[in-house]
């Protein structure tokens, strides 16, 4: 069977590919503008998150915690989320959304954080801040379900669901874009704006890249308001560009305000962009203008060159957040690769019956393996026992020491991304993401014959 | 009034006794702030939790064992490569983090059947690796898992193979210190005496409280060993198991850090009469008069002088440059729990810097006594800071760095105030005398970045000078530096190699000889 799909066999985990559940809803919680979330649970769920996000965009995001200590664990710790909601207001006058977020140890001592938020509702907000807007928002993501992946997915819906309410229509589109960089979004946006589309991005998070400014007054934080939230109900649809990332809240506003929606798949690559821009022009009626044709004909150039030259029959392995992954293997077989090992880590079953991966099963020609339910050591020891051999690596940076280690090239692509620079400044998807992960490929795949001196001299007429 | 309200806190008065000013005149009695109290929710606190205080920080820097969290996957991923504990192992401990992956049918019905398949599964993963952490978690901790039953029956089944437990959830204590505590309790109570190491010499120390953060532990060995010193364990930073589990046939327990590893100490000295010897590896004068004091427990006094004698002969001209260049320079000293008071003194004495402030995330009462009287008077001292405490401490005290963690390093950064990894180093090893000289290099590099002078410039309102095509650290230090006071000749910038621990591990010593029995 040239591809197979199976879930690893081992039940533990050796070296993650993906963190838990809470994690997904702070990152949601940050492209949020004058939000700060309160994670329920013990100090570590946050400190660590906020130092992942840090390592990642080289800058801080500002994320509370209940601080659950010994005495709470044991009698219940509602009363330390009403402090905590208190404390945050009364210290961060701006604050005007406060997801409550759960983890495991909240979960497993069944604290009752809906409760909670109808309780400061109709009491302390009412008597202290009467007349501040502030929105209280329970996010149930307990640690021992899905993953960072779920746990995004699950805080977009509820953020969605929290806000959106129906108005006139307001003509515009939402874009769902999953776990994207700011890269990513900028991208996109100058797709929509080359189509004339006017769009709510979810989540607005250029402003991750925030400026180091003379008078000492930049922070990092996303800056999608409560009204584009509230606008979700009125677009003329939706567009979740990841399945897995997004396309909950996509469903929700299907559901709940017959907002029509397309649900994938993420833009990464040629193939996958043109279908993003056939989605936008039959969402709304809009033309794909000459512009793109001419960027579009840009980035196809640019693979030209490389691609039979260099990329032919080359042998990756991927791994990170399923739409991430499969975007890159579906690109990569585009590019004349071979990407012979996928893995997707967490234990959605639904991913066998994800229509790309049908699609890699039922056309793909060559041995390939696609692991759900992964963790990084499906990949070291299939190296180790010589299984696979391969050519580069596509993944983020938690499996750096798998390249280094077993001297395979690596790219390194998703999240977190802290072993190399700005990388969170370029785009994976649109035809630009095209261009940098071709030729970001290429250029690893160079540094790696120069290193090795294999065949370095093949570059002196190229 | 020593305590200081910082304007932030004023609406959550339990604050107000956590941050004291070191006012003229006044003792300790006066200026001593509250310490390691339940953190204030929402208050946006930097403090971790004990499951990373027992896992993360004493844990795992131990080499040759394999670390596995018994809960959901996201404490072990999110403590997993954010430190650098390295090992002449190549780094066991660093590249490979294992998880039980606990799920909601292991919370409903129990996780021990998913932990035991966990510890095998690791165990065949990696054949030639023996020795094994279990660490509880949040989760495992309250469905009340029996870990060390299931490690217990491993270990019967598998003769070859030794587990430790270590029970130390999450919300166990007000931060990461409560970690620290648990787990030195519990390898004292399971590990100490189960195995005999070879003794080798007269001269047997544990080095207790030591990471080996960026090669400290190394460095130190090193000098030990020149010494005629058998450094039999290290706990833990590159420390090997077996080694640990022989800890009692030490003579001297030589301590480091006292805030996460003086209860090992204390039980050592308890139940085997091992004495204890608190020493300090950061600062010329604080580690020479360390290495003096070893020497003199053992009566290698003269072992110890040589060493002081070549390496500041080696390495003070280069310290001197640089602190000829570092006088008056602001620095708020913001570790995690006692290298507030490790460095203060040193840094000021040897250095010349001013030390505006000092704070601790998790130390205690006790690292506050010993960090305010190493500083100078007017220093803000805060415990459990956070992070609009920390916004208005830097924008009152304007210090030109602060030596702290790397995310609250990214808040500062945005206000245009320097940072150093006061946890992981930026270019360590920090310890011995040579990184002693590194870390000031870090800091004059630091302080004189071409870059950051340029990141006050506003190029809509500021001149802009169009002459200026670039500008050195060294221009922008010897601005300080009076014209007639011209540096001694032997006085030089940093001279040692980018990696200047590796070649301290193919390294011989004199062969250490026992004295026979009789003849001491």
């Amino acid at each position: 069977m040239p591809c197979e799909i199976k879930q690893k066999e081992r039940v533990g985990v050796i070296n993650p590919i993906f963190t838990c559940q809470p994690c997904g809803a702070q990152y949601a919680s940050i492209g949020i503008k004058d939000c700060i979330a309160i994670v329920h649970g013990g100090q570590g769920c946050v400190m660590f998150v906020r130092l992942l996000f840090a390592q990642h965009f080289k800058d801080n995001f500002d994320i509370a915690s209940s601080s659950v200590h010994e005495d709470a664990a044991v009698f219940g710790a509602v009363h330390r989320v009403e402090e905590a909601v208190d404390v945050l207001l009364m210290r961060y006058p701006h604050v005007k959304v406060i997801p409550v977020i759960t983890t495991c140890s909240t979960e497993v001592i069944g604290d009752d954080i809906d409760g909670v938020v109808r309780k400061l509702n109709k009491g302390l907000l009412k008597e202290k801040y009467a007349g501040r807007e502030v929105h209280l928002i329970p996010i149930h993501t307990p640690s021992f379900k899905g993953s960072m992946v779920s746990g995004y997915d699950v805080a977009v819906k509820d953020f969605v669901s929290a806000f959106a309410k129906k108005d006139q229509p307001n003509g515009k589109i939402n874009l769902i874009t999953g776990w994207a960089n700011p890269g990513d979004v900028t991208a996109l946006k100058h797709l929509l704006m080359e189509m004339s589309v006017d769009a709510t991005v979810l989540f607005e998070i250029e402003s991750f890249d925030s400026p180091l400014m003379p008078d000492g007054n930049a922070v990092s934080h996303g800056s999608t308001t409560v009204e584009d939230l509230a606008g979700t109900a009125n677009a003329l649809g939706t567009i979740a560009l990841n399945r897995y990332e997004g396309g909950l809240a996509a469903k929700y506003l299907e559901s709940k305000f017959n907002v029509p929606a397309i649900i994938g798949p993420a833009p990464i690559g040629i193939r996958n962009t043109d279908t993003f821009l056939w989605n936008l022009k039959t969402m709304t009626g809009k033309p794909i203008p000459e512009s793109l044709v001419r960027e579009r004909g840009i980035a196809i150039d640019a693979l030209t060159d490389l691609t039979h030259m260099f990329f032919a029959d080359k042998r990756v392995a991927i791994y990170g957040n399923a739409d991430l992954a499969i975007g890159l293997a579906e690109f990569c077989l585009d590019l004349e690769m071979k990407p012979v090992l996928l893995l997707l880590g967490d234990d959605n079953p639904a991913y066998q019956n994800d229509p790309r991966i049908k699609g890699l099963k039922g056309k793909v020609d060559f041995d390939m393996q696609i692991i759900w339910n992964a963790d990084l050591w499906e990949l070291e020891s299939r190296i180790n026992n010589k299984e696979i051999e391969l050519d580069l690596i596509l993944g983020h940076s938690k499996g750096r020491f798998t390249s280094i280690d077993n001297k395979i090239p690596m790219l390194r692509v998703g999240f977190p991304v802290y072993d190399r620079a700005g990388y969170y400044r370029h785009p994976v998807v649109g035809y630009a993401g095209a261009i940098w992960l071709a030729e970001e490929m290429a250029n690893v795949l160079f540094t790696d014959m120069e290193y090795k001196k294999n065949k370095e001299w093949l570059l002196n007429v190229w | 009034m020593p305590y200081h309200t910082f304007k932030c806190s004023e609406c959550i008065p339990e604050r107000t006794k956590h941050a004291v000013i070191k006012g003229p005149g006044e003792d300790l009695t006066s200026c001593l702030p509250l310490g390691y109290l339940n953190t204030i929710p929402g208050s946006i606190s930097e403090r971790g939790c004990a499951y990373c205080g027992a896992k993360h920080v004493i844990g795992t820097p131990m080499k040759d064992v394999i670390h596995l969290s018994h809960g959901p996957i996201g404490c072990t991923y999110d403590t997993w490569q954010t430190k650098r504990y390295i090992s002449d192992n190549d780094n066991f401990q660093i590249k490979y983090t294992f998880a039980t992956d606990m799920r909601e049918k292991h919370i409903v019905f129990g996780a021990e059947k998913l932990l035991k398949q966990n510890i095998i599964e690791a165990f065949k993963a990696f054949p030639k690796i023996k020795r094994m952490t279990i660490y509880q978690t949040c989760a495992s901790a309250l469905i009340g898992d029996d870990i060390d039953a299931v490690a217990q029956a491993v270990m019967e089944a598998m003769p070859d193979v030794d587990i430790f437990v270590c029970n130390s959830p999450g919300f166990a204590g007000p931060s990461q210190s409560g970690g620290h505590h648990k787990i030195n309790i519990a390898w004292i109570n399971q590990k100490v005496g189960t195995f005999e190491p070879k003794i080798t010499s007269d001269h047997v120390i544990n080095y207790v409280g030591e990471y080996n953060i960026q090669g400290d532990q190394e460095v130190m060995a090193d000098y030990f060993q020149r010494m005629g010193i058998q450094l039999l364990s290290t706990f833990t930073g590159n420390g090997s198991y077996d080694d640990l589990r022989g800890m009692h046939m030490a003579h001297l327990n030589v301590l480091e850090c006292a805030r996460s590893a003086e209860y090992i100490c204390n039980e050592l000295r308890k139940r085997y009469g091992i004495p204890r010897l608190d020493i300090d590896g950061f600062g010329f004068k604080p580690l020479s008069e360390s290495l003096l004091k070893v020497g003199l427990f053992f009566g290698l006094e003269k072992e110890a002088q040589a060493i002081i004698d070549e390496e500041t002969a080696r390495w003070k001209p280069e310290l001197d440059w640089y602190a000829r260049r570092l006088k008056g320079v602001k620095v708020c000293l913001w570790p995690g729990g006692s290298k507030l008071w490790h460095w203060a003194h040193a840094l000021h004495e040897e250095m010349g810097v001013e030390i505006v402030s000092v704070y601790t995330k998790f130390g205690h009462q006790g690292d506050m006594e010993k960090g305010i009287a190493r500083c100078e008077e007017g220093a803000l001292a805060i415990d459990d800071p956070n992070e609009l405490e920390g916004i208005e401490a830097m924008k009152t005290l304007k210090p030109d760095i602060i030596f702290t963690g790397v995310r609250p390093g990214e808040v500062a950064k945005k206000l245009r105030v320097q940072y150093l990894n006061a946890h992981a180093y930026h270019n360590g090893p920090y310890k011995g005398f040579e990184g002693w000289v590194r870390f000031a290099r870090d800091i004059y590099n630091a302080v004189y970045s071409p870059i950051h002078q340029l990141s006050g410039v506003d190029i809509s309102k500021d001149e802009i000078p169009t002459d200026t095509g670039f500008l050195t650290q060294a221009l922008l230090s010897n601005v300080n530096i009076g014209q007639d006071e011209t540096s001694p000749s032997e006085e030089r910038p940093y001279t040692g190699d980018y990696d200047c621990v590796s070649k301290l591990r193919g390294k011989t010593y004199p062969k250490l000889e026992r004295q026979p029995i009789g003849m001491g």
